[in-house]
């Protein structure tokens, strides 16, 4: 470790503590109804119509035009879930089947998935996924025949995976790609694993996949090793609460059915696959589930690919899934995420900001906010604001988070009293007003981090930056500037501004 | 990050790349992301590494 800075002094005065308010909403997700996206969509566009909008004219995603209405939109600042009603099927005839996105482009409506409400989607969206997570819940399972998801079943030459309405999402990327969750069961324990990774559509019956060497990777690989296909169910639409319990950080032999089924607050219902029958299970309420093998010894060129952190992971030499059959329901909706942008920033941030909250409270107890932004791709920055006691603190609490995880690039941590984490225009005003780099700021050269990081020099490693923007204890430190909070608090726009005018600032009518 | 090489399509004359460690001098045929043409390395008219 190379250690650049010189620390700031001990003694002097400490913070107020701050105060965690309103303790979240943990009802079951849909009390009585099976965990399902369609269940989740009625009740968004019930409870607010806001979160939603329809685009009812004709689209080509294979064209770019799906990602076209979603980029113009968050080139306005505006992250609605998209439904494109008349999407076209790769094989350029209207596929009859609706597709959803940008799901999961707000925490309040991620909070919503998890049965919190939407004002719960800071610091308590983030610790109640880490209670559950800690959790198992076992499935349910259902046969075939009460199973939505076999409504339609295509096996063998029946399968043409160009009816669906497959995305190209970026100008480089090697084709249209199904984006969501490959599930794959480790032959040695039988553990389930759902995980994120792209499918490139390479024929009617044939996926490219890329895999990092992570859980489903391993599993693929001790098939191969045994010279034989690894069984693979690709869930292409299901509840938000499945795919967000898919990103649980759980040791390798932990079934994820399991703890989707704890994160979602109700067993997860599934039922035997049409290819490998009870050995393999596939949930039951899932919109479409394609089932298909990864021939061991296989590889073909596969990519590039626009990856999360907003760059194109190369064109590579990957592995492929040879479609076996193809479920779904009769009125099946198409579900894909907008890989690169704010969506699964999003899905990188609270299922670890919670875990990561109560690590580094169990060392530096004054911590009160975990935040990975969404300028940091969910996954490279994390801000962290603590009541400050010592010195020293905000170094661990830094150490603790990146040694937690291990994408985790640079942390800068703030003082909690007068600090938001979740306001990056106030994190970066500390980081401005509050550090001297040669005094507050650390680097550590050469620690494992994201393959996908493109500013690594080499693949897997890379530098982290620790920035400690708290105020110093040693001595007095200037006061931030305050408008006394009971003259704001106090204010009434709707008696002081006209309507018409407080409608062109985009806050009328007000009650 | 992995390493990269920028590769020309030799049918629609646009760039991508590919990965240096599984792609750069083997016999794998290359596939352009924009036109769709399979072809060698070699008959690339340019290649940014």
């Amino acid at each position: 470790m190379e250690c650049l800075s010189r620390r700031k002094g001990a003694g002097g005065d400490t913070v107020a503590l701050a105060t965690l308010t309103g303790a979240p909403e943990t009802g079951s997700v849909s009390a009585g109804q099976a965990l399902s996206l369609r269940a989740f969509l009625e009740r968004l566009e019930r409870e607010s119509a806001v979160d939603v909008v329809h685009v009812t004219e004709a689209v080509n995603p294979d064209r770019f035009e799906v990602t076209a209405v979603l980029q113009r939109l968050e080139d306005l600042d505006r992250f609605p879930l998209v439904v494109f009603d008349r999407p076209t099927a790769l094989d350029g005839q209207s596929s009859g089947i609706p597709l959803v996105t940008n799901v999961f482009a707000s925490r309040a409506r991620c909070a919503r998935a998890l049965g919190l409400g939407p004002e719960h989607e800071g610091l308590e969206l983030s610790l109640e996924y880490a209670r559950r997570e800690a959790r198992r819940l076992a499935p349910a399972v259902i046969p075939r025949e009460q199973a939505p998801v076999k409504a339609i079943v295509q096996r063998g030459d029946e399968v043409d995976l160009k009816q669906f309405p497959v995305v190209r999402h970026h100008r480089m990327d090697g084709g249209p790609y199904i984006d969501m969750t490959p599930v794959m069961r480790d032959p040695d324990s039988g553990a389930y694993n759902v995980a994120f990774q792209r499918n490139q559509v390479k024929g009617p019956r044939k996926l490219g996949i890329h895999m990092s060497p992570r859980h489903n990777w391993q599993i693929a690989r001790k098939y191969e090793q045994a010279g034989l296909p690894t069984p693979v169910a690709v869930v292409v639409g299901h509840h938000p609460a499945f795919y967000i319990g898919a990103l649980n950080v759980s040791p390798f032999d932990a079934d994820d059915y399991e703890v989707i089924g704890a994160i979602a607050n109700q067993p997860l219902r599934l039922t035997p696959s049409e290819t490998w029958g009870d050995d393999f299970l596939v949930p039951a309420d899932a919109e479409i589930v394609i089932e298909g093998e990864i021939p061991p010894g296989v590889r073909e060129v596969e990519g590039p690919f626009g990856e999360f952190p907003g760059t194109y992971g190369p064109q590579r030499v990957r592995w492929v899934i040879d479609v076996k059959a193809v479920t779904r329901r009769r009125d099946a909706i198409y579900q894909d995420t907008f890989v690169g942008h704010r969506e699964v920033s999003i899905l990188g941030a609270f299922p670890k900001e919670g875990s990561l909250y109560n690590r580094i409270k169990a060392v530096v107890p004054g911590v009160r906010g975990v935040h990975l932004p969404n300028s940091g791709v969910g996954r490279f920055h994390a801000y962290i604001s603590l009541d400050k006691r010592f010195e020293g603190e905000p170094q661990q609490a830094a150490l603790i988070a990146l040694g937690n995880v291990d994408f985790l690039k640079h942390v800068i941590v703030v003082d909690a009293d007068d600090i938001d984490v979740y306001r990056e225009d106030q994190v970066l005003w500390a980081l401005a007003t509050r550090v001297q780099a040669g005094r507050d700021v650390q680097v550590l050269c050469g620690v494992k981090g994201s393959a996908l990081d493109p500013s690594q020099d080499e693949e897997g490693a890379g530098d982290k930056l620790i920035v400690d923007a708290t105020r110093p204890l040693r001595h007095p430190f200037e006061a931030r500037i305050e408008v006394p909070r009971d003259a704001v608090a106090a204010v009434d726009l709707a008696r002081l501004i006209p309507p018409d005018q407080l409608a062109r600032l985009g806050l009328g009518p007000l009650s | 990050m992995a390493r990269i090489f920028w590769v020309t399509c030799p049918g629609c004359g646009d760039r991508f790349y590919c990965h240096t460690q599984d792609l750069r001098h083997t016999t794998w045929r290359l596939r352009c992301p924009y036109c769709e043409r399979e072809f060698d390395q070699e008959e690339s008219p340019k290649i940014e590494e």
